[in-house]
């Protein structure tokens, strides 16, 4: 890898020989790596930040992509202008396609196999723009090399050594890289023309190009936060939905106290043991059933009816609100559903979890309201 | 019946409901039916609530920082109640841990060149754990932090209606 990057950045004459041996080099190398990466499996879970927000990577590199890629076109890849003159095009090509690939984002863990093609499809595009408008560019910028796995980091700083002082300049964030591998993918900072390329402000700018990107992706979680602009207001945003989540808890689980079921959960046996095999879940939920069956739910209704509507109104309208549909549902679908134990067999079978189930329209199972909004 | 929705067993909300409802059914195996008065009803919903945290908090792990934190929290506040005794003595051991991190951080006030100080520290308030992390990582947090109080009021809601009707 690092021969194959020195020959390639410096401006000899390509000779045949040359063309043949990098042709070679890049070939060996670079499908050894895109087998590593198409090859690590994509895990549940990932540390990775993406992963984190089961967003697809291209969606999030696109995400994180699109502030640099204005600067992406601004700044040519070297590779391609020095052996613009000497390479036939498909080579010329595999060098943009190279080049692009280097510039996958790679979460840990996270890479599936379109996402290299993506973003090279939007990089080559870029980078074929660059060469065009860019002819007189003579010196050797720093190619955008976002290197995927940890051996290649040594030849990014090794390339950073060779930049000489340029108006554009590009630094590839590796020592917070370093500390973040695992949470964000490389950002990339360039220095636009006229701003100062010390290393503070550059790493000042690094910084704010993460929280801008990590602020991005906030303002998809929280609803509502996509029309505002300005990130005070979206931190606003985020802080009161934030506080009134932490509020719903807090209603739920005193909804939950005050709810008082007068079914007795004799799952003692069940619950001692740590993780919950499926032949535990179908006997948790035979019992529940019977206990159902046997306690009038009418009362449990009268209770938290009771208790309700002196603390919290709203949650009140929301157990009176569905009170009437699901105890219809309930009491006339208890008799003939639960007497029969193959029905439960359908419930339990298929599955090992005890949320798979269907929707609510079948029983009042919640269960299967459990996995409705899903 | 058909399953159409196959619920990844290892999923966050799969790990935080079998162990929400193990931590309930503890609950209510406690404590007699028979009380309806509101300091019965106030002291159980501080468990369920306890046992909600603690759930969520165990789910993840303490893979996260917010997690870590609030279960070092609810650890430190149980063992409080316990005994008052080591309660104290453990609880200054790791307080004075948690504040020789934590000070460097809020002396310095973070001024960074952002111009969102107030809403970050309001934010460090909310997400357990956030007074030791700068403004990258609280973010990176309150999205976990978020993801997983959506998670919990779903999983609670679903069993709340659930047993309401």
């Amino acid at each position: 890898m690092e021969s194959n990057a020195g020959t390639l950045e410096t401006r000899s004459n390509r000779t045949a020989s040359e063309r043949e041996e990098v042709a070679a080099l890049e070939s060996l190398q670079f499908t050894d790596e895109i087998h590593r990466l198409m090859s690590a499996p994509a895990t549940d879970n990932a540390s990775s930040f993406t992963a984190l927000l089961e967003l697809p990577a291209p969606q999030a590199v696109q995400l994180i992509h699109s502030p640099d890629s204005a600067k992406l076109i601004a700044a040519p890849a070297p590779n391609v202008e020095d052996v613009k003159g000497g390479f036939h095009f498909p080579s010329n090509g595999g060098l943009i396609e190279r080049a692009a690939r280097f510039s996958v984002f790679a979460g840990e863990g996270n890479n599936k196999s379109d996402s290299p093609e993506a973003t090279s499809n939007n990089s080559s595009a870029n980078l074929q723009k660059a060469v065009k408008s860019e002819p007189a560019e003579t010196e050797s910028s720093q190619p955008l090399i976002s290197d995927p796995t940890v051996e290649n980091r040594g030849i990014k700083r090794k390339d950073r050594e060779k930049v000489k002082g340029q108006t554009k300049k590009s630094k590839t964030t590796a020592k917070e890289s370093s500390d973040d591998a695992e949470k964000l993918p490389y950002v990339h900072v360039r220095a636009r023309r006229g701003q100062a390329t010390d290393s503070h402000s550059l790493a000042e700018r690094a910084r704010r190009e993460k929280i801008n990107a990590r602020m991005k992706l906030l303002q998809e979680l929280v609803p509502g936060c996509n029309k505002i602009s300005g990130t005070a207001l979206v931190l606003d945003e985020i802080i009161n939905h934030v506080q009134s989540l932490q509020r719903q808890v807090e209603f739920l689980s005193m909804r939950l106290a005050a709810v008082n079921p007068r079914i007795d959960f004799n799952f003692d046996s069940v619950f001692t043991a740590e993780g919950v095999p499926p032949q535990y879940l179908k006997e948790l939920l035979i019992k529940l059933y019977d206990k159902r069956k046997s306690s009038g739910s009418l009362m449990d209704s009268n209770f938290s009816g009771m208790v309700m509507p002196m603390m919290w109104p709203e949650v009140q309208l929301n157990s009176n609100r569905q009170q009437y549909p699901q105890q219809l549902h309930f009491d006339a679908f208890q008799q003939p559903v639960w007497g029969r134990e193959e029905v439960c067999n359908n419930y339990l079978t298929p599955e090992n979890s005890l949320l798979s189930y269907d929707s609510s329209a079948n029983s009042g199972n919640f269960l299967d309201t459990l996995n409705e909004s899903t | 019946m058909n399953n159409p929705h196959h619920l990844n067993p290892t999923s966050l909300k799969s790990r935080f409901t079998t162990r929400f409802l193990r931590a309930l059914t503890k609950i209510r195996a406690q404590k007699p039916i028979s009380s309806s008065s509101p300091t019965e009803i106030f002291r159980r919903y501080r468990r369920i609530k306890v046992a909600a945290d603690k759930s969520m908090a165990y789910s993840v792990r303490s893979r996260r920082i917010w997690s870590r934190a609030m279960l070092w929290k609810l650890r430190s506040r149980s063992y409080r109640r316990q005994d008052p005794c080591s309660g104290r003595r453990s609880g200054k051991t790791n307080q004075a841990i948690m504040k020789k991190s934590s000070n460097g951080n809020i002396t310095r006030r973070r001024e960074d060149g952002v111009g969102f100080v107030e809403e970050a520290d309001e934010l460090r308030q909310l997400v357990p754990g956030g007074e030791t992390m700068n403004l990258c990582n609280l973010l990176d947090e309150t999205a976990h932090y978020i993801k997983c109080l959506t998670t919990q009021v779903q999983v609670m809601k679903k069993i709340a209606d659930f047993y309401s009707f």
